[in-house]
């Protein structure tokens, strides 16, 4: 690494001594590693710098509440937390139903700062805990990477790489407090380890990554990843006749302490035993033993015919004992896939059966640009880098290409799954970056090709023919010429700096926006802060009673949870579809349908983000097609959605709008009195690019109770019962001044009232 | 079907009986009867009026639907075998009539008058006629239309609509019969393509053993997973599309959108980049020649570094405000 640029010759060959000291060097990559660290953690850092210390987005303000839980009330209690603020009136068994591992490394650290008397607010640490993981997953990149390959870059540049890659970055800028946080760098951690006990054959490690996994599982529903990659490779290498004592030591110990782990824990409970994600990990533990018997018995009895024998017997237990998962799966004992898992495979799924899967943004497929935006010029070595895994083919190897395939098509099923992808991605790449590097970046060059008959004679490696790759048949020689390694080694660089220009340019424009605050720019190029949430959930906090119970779409549950402290009905632990889909019947009906369903669920406001003046187009009017369908999902007869469009099929907000669409509560909530802004006939709809009719909608049941700076958020209050008992169309209309309709004429023939 | 008309004319005596007491009970009795033998009943322009004419007290769906290929109705024969075993399994749990509803198909090559009354344009249109006299009667004699709009549906869907129609009536359980000759040729091509792979194992076992193929299988699986590939799988988006001007757009517009032919366009770039990047590490260092080798290094190189300003160029149609591109693609 170090070049020796002295002319005088004393020090220079002391410098190239130095050089290639073994200390030296370790001196030199920890230096390396700590500035890789340290440039993860500052390119995570734009939002604090831009906007202040806060948390982003959604989930993490659960997260936040959470771990002030935590902090607050202690371990135990939050153990056995019981939510009665949300899901209201059904509330939440929180302690139960979330993955604590987030949480709890948070107040672990905050506990230990304050033992070392270091004033820290839990906020901070929760801001900042993505990005300090972050350095710690570069180190564990830069581990497994040298498992791979002895090239010595080729970890430091993967360390690098998962530093300041975007695809990872994405969910770890600072204030993104969020399970994925901690799990990229667990899920990194542990397949470490996995390749160093299935290298070792040792229990040590094997145990460590038990331990590892066990950690994941606490952090990140996503440990199904591991649980299920980890036999898939297993069972390739069994495959390719590759079964070994390691292998079956790493294995078994994995399995046997990694299920103890996973199952501590209350919302995985006996998952591992009882449903489908899990039922590789088993089948492969059980064949595991069969092998290994049947290995022995192989070395103990050496006949042919028995072997055969064996290998066909092996094959038929397999077949029996899937046959027997799949009765037991049909018989009802075993979980099938559950949804999520499912849409995985049969893509069309989830659009049918599971609209709440479906409708989530992250849950979308991949178009290419979302992978080059991610991941830059790291998506074509990324390939390279694999061809490169198969030239010598080992076990961790084999690894890497089973999750490079594996990652890649999940990573295109659903846009979220990038992030798993990512660390394989930095993996391969840096293989193929270091490779190339290593090969240009010699000065010196090989002597003329006369002398290469011996060296071919040498030998770099014997290779049966049929098992190596047809490109590396022959042996290295080297690069000749200056040129040659001018160009490509100036290249590189050239893409490695603009891979890093890239990086930041994304993370800065993309990621690093709190989505809470909204920045625009005004025409003289200033920024102007849009910070309308915040203000109408202080709004909230201030001027509603304690246990006001506030309906919106689930979308901004845990928001209002965290930021206003009011009870929701729904959020975005979206555990209970008919609770969703009963707020989502609410929205989308008329208000004479709405009233009682808010009256039964003892609705005081209800909230509703409406982007019309600012052309903020994350608004509910966008998204309540998807209410209207979660809705239909279970009364199928009272909310349709061919309904809310228009006989020609446009989804449509202006006087075109079909009837049902006019009349739905969520329509009249976010126009009502929204042409009052604007002169006769201008009303104006900013996302939607239409205009609006003049006459806007009427609220009988409901109050406007606030609307924010740029009406982003409006408020309703829920009117109470009539106080002389007319029902609220009646007493609005009675309040504008309307004349009572005489109904007279509509009457019957007198009656006597026989008492 | 020579039977049918015998079967009837049997039917038709406790038909004439039963009209004594109400001319809707035979009209029901012999629909059933026509039902046991087979339904749903296959009906045409004249029954169709008389099995759902006013007066009822009985629940009628019938299914409009053009089954004849000149109307490349899609939907209509993908339905049709579910609408069959609905109908078949209904009347199969429910012999003697106690629900009171008849399954009926109308094809258009039967009741193009029916279909030109009703004002259809389209196909499949599952209508459900409600009893307006007797014990179910329900005030509204309109009869009410299934929506087939979220694509095909299943027997089970339709079942789940229906019954919801029919409360307090039996509902015979969905019945899908087994196939058995399904069966038995899945489980006879299983062992005869396990048969063949054995004995043409001496041949196959190389290809499966070789590291090239592998390789290969694997970078094509990644390169189309990584160009969008499951995304097209999953849209369904158009191959291309025209820009209106008589050509054609090969790139669509925006960053959540793609066409067929783009990805491809895209997975080849990476292939080529990718390839490149090989040849430049492994095979250029073990090149012996040093004038290929250095021909080898300068080509790839030329391509690695054109190809990767192409491909940023293509990336700024993607997304206008991308600020980095390469020489020669500016």
């Amino acid at each position: 690494m170090a070049v020796a640029t002295d002319a005088s010759s004393a020090p220079m060959e002391l410098l190239v001594s130095v050089g290639k000291n073994q200390s030296t060097k370790t001196l030199l990559r920890v230096l390396i590693l700590c500035f890789i660290a340290a440039a993860a953690v500052a390119s995570r850092l734009f939002s604090v710098i831009r906007f202040e210390s806060i948390i982003h987005e959604f989930d993490p303000w659960f997260n936040f509440r959470a771990t002030k839980y935590l902090v607050a009330h202690g371990f135990y209690d939050f153990w056995n937390w019981f939510d009665d603020r949300t899901w209201h009136p059904l509330g939440r068994v929180t302690g139960g139903t979330l993955y604590p591992g987030l949480m709890v490394t948070s107040g672990a650290i905050y506990h230990a700062l304050r033992a070392l008397t270091v004033p820290v607010d839990i906020r901070n640490i929760c801001v900042l805990l993505a990005p300090a993981f972050s350095g710690l997953t570069a180190f564990a990149a830069y581990l497994l990477t040298n498992e791979m390959t002895t090239s010595s870059s080729a970890g430091l540049l993967a360390a690098a790489f998962m530093g300041i890659t975007p695809g990872y970055i994405s969910r770890s800028v600072a204030g993104s407090y969020d399970n994925e946080a901690i799990a990229i760098f667990l899920l990194v951690y542990t397949f470490y380890l996995w390749i160093k006990a299935l290298k070792v054959g040792s229990v040590m490690w094997g145990a460590l990554c038990a331990l590892f996994y066990g950690y994941m599982v606490a952090s990140w529903g996503g440990y199904a990843f591991i649980t299920c990659l980890i036999p898939l490779h297993a069972f390739v290498l069994v495959c390719m006749g590759r079964f070994s004592n390691r292998l079956y030591v790493a294995y078994n110990t994995w399995y046997a302490l990694g299920t103890l782990a996973s199952m501590q824990i209350p919302f995985v409970g006996f998952a591992p035993v009882s449903t489908s994600e899990h039922m590789p990990a088993l089948g492969i533990f059980g064949f595991l033993q069969l092998v290994a018997f049947l290995e022995y018995v192989r070395s103990a009895v050496p006949s042919r015919q028995f072997q055969t024998f064996l290998y066909v017997g092996l094959g038929g237990v397999f077949g029996v004992a899937l046959l027997g998962l799949v009765g037991l799966t049909t018989g009802g004992y075993i979980a099938p896939w559950s949804g999520r898992f499912y849409s995985l495979w049969d893509t069309s799924y989830a659009k049918i059966h599971i609209p709440i899967i479906a409708s989530v943004s992250e849950h979308q497929p991949t178009a290419w640009p979302a992978f080059f935006f991610d991941l830059n010029m790291l998506i074509w070595l990324f390939p390279a880098g694999v061809y490169m895994c198969f030239q010598k083919l080992e076990d961790e190897h084999v690894f890497v290409i089973v999750y490079a395939l594996f990652g890649s098509y999940f990573a295109g099923v659903m846009v979220r799954l990038m992030l798993t992808l990512t660390p394989v991605v930095c993996v391969a790449a840096a293989i193929a970056a270091s490779q190339l590097l290593d090969t240009y970046l010699v000065y010196k060059s090989p002597v003329a090709p006369e002398a290469k008959e011996e060296e071919v004679t040498d030998g770099t490696a014997k290779k049966s023919k049929q098992s190596a790759l047809r490109s590396t048949s022959q042996p290295v020689v080297g690069i000749y010429t200056l040129i040659s390694k001018g160009f490509i080694a100036g290249a590189m660089t050239l893409f490695l700096l603009i891979f890093v220009q890239h990086c930041t340019w994304v993370t800065s424009n993309a990621y690093s926006s709190p989505s809470v605050v909204l920045a625009s720019r005004m025409p003289d190029g200033s920024q102007h802060i849009i910070d309308d949430y915040r203000e109408a959930y202080q709004w909230l906090r201030q001027n509603t009673k304690e246990d006001a119970k506030i309906m919106s779409w689930w979308d901004y549950g845990y928001q209002i949870g965290g930021m206003a402290d009011r009870p929701t009905l729904v959020d975005n632990n979206t555990w209970n579809n008919t609770h969703i889909a009963t707020v989502g019947k609410a929205m989308s009906s008329r208000e004479e349908v709405s009233y009682p369903i808010m009256r039964q669920h003892e609705v005081d406001y209800v909230l509703v983000v409406f982007g019309g003046l600012l052309g903020y187009s994350g608004d509910d009017i966008n998204k309540f097609l998807w209410m209207v369908r979660i809705a239909e999902g279970i009364w199928p007869d009272e909310v349709k959605e061919r309904d809310y469009f228009t006989p020609r099929g446009e989804y449509r907000v202006d006087s075109e709008a079909s009837e049902t669409m006019k009349n739905s509560l969520m329509y009249k909530m976010s126009y009502y009195n929204y042409c009052s802004l604007f002169p006769p006939g201008q009303a104006q709809d900013r996302v939607r690019g239409v205009r609006l009719p003049d006459q806007g909608p009427v609220l009988n049941t409901l109050e406007e109770a606030y609307t924010s700076e740029n009406w982003i958020i409006r408020i309703y209050k829920v009117k109470d019962l009539d106080n002389v008992g007319r029902d609220h169309a009646l007493a609005a209309s009675f309040d504008r001044g309307n004349k009572k309709k005489k109904a007279g004429k509509k009457r019957g023939p007198r009656v006597l009232r026989a008492e | 079907m020579r039977w049918l008309p015998a079967l009837l004319s049997f039917a038709l005596p406790f038909g004439a009986l039963a009209a004594k007491k109400s001319p809707s009970v035979d009209r029901f009795q012999e629909f059933h009867t026509k039902a046991v033998a087979s339904s749903p009943i296959k009906l045409a322009d004249n029954s169709y009026k008389k099995l759902t004419s006013a007066p009822r007290d009985h629940s009628v769906a019938v299914l409009l639907t053009a089954l004849d290929a000149r109307y490349g109705c899609q939907l209509c024969g993908e339905f049709q075998p579910e609408w069959d075993v609905l109908g078949k399994s209904w009347v199969r749990g429910d012999k003697k009539g106690e629900s009171r509803i008849i399954f009926g198909t109308l094809d258009f090559a039967d009741g193009r008058d029916t279909f030109l009354s009703l004002g259809l344009q389209t196909a499949p249109v599952l209508l459900l006629f409600q009893p307006t006299t007797g014990p179910h009667a329900v005030p509204a004699a309109d009869p009410i239309r299934y929506d087939f709009t979220s694509g095909p549906q299943s027997a089970e869907t339709v079942y789940a609509w229906i019954a919801r129609h029919l409360p307090d009536r039996p509902h015979p359980p969905i019945y899908r019969p087994v196939n058995y000759v399904g069966w038995v040729v899945t489980i006879v091509s299983v062992l005869g393509i396990a048969g063949a792979l054995f004995k043409l194992s001496p041949w196959i076992l190389p290809v499966l053993q070789n590291r090239n193929v592998w390789a290969g299988l694997s970078l094509i699986g990644i390169l189309l997973f990584t160009s969008g590939h499951m995304f097209n799988q999953i849209r369904k988006v158009p191959y291309v599309s025209g820009n209106g001007k008589g050509g054609i757009t090969y790139f669509a517009g925006g960053f959540q959108s793609q066409f067929g032919l783009e990805t491809q366009i895209v997975a080849f770039i990476y292939g080529l980049l990718s390839f490149a990047a090989i040849s430049l590490a492994i095979k250029a260092p073990r090149t012996r020649d040093t004038k290929l080798q250095q021909i080898m290094v300068i080509g790839w190189g030329l391509v690695m570094v054109i190809t990767y300003s192409f491909l940023m160029s293509i990336f700024r149609i993607k997304n206008g405000g991308y600020p980095f591109k390469l020489p020669p693609f500016m």
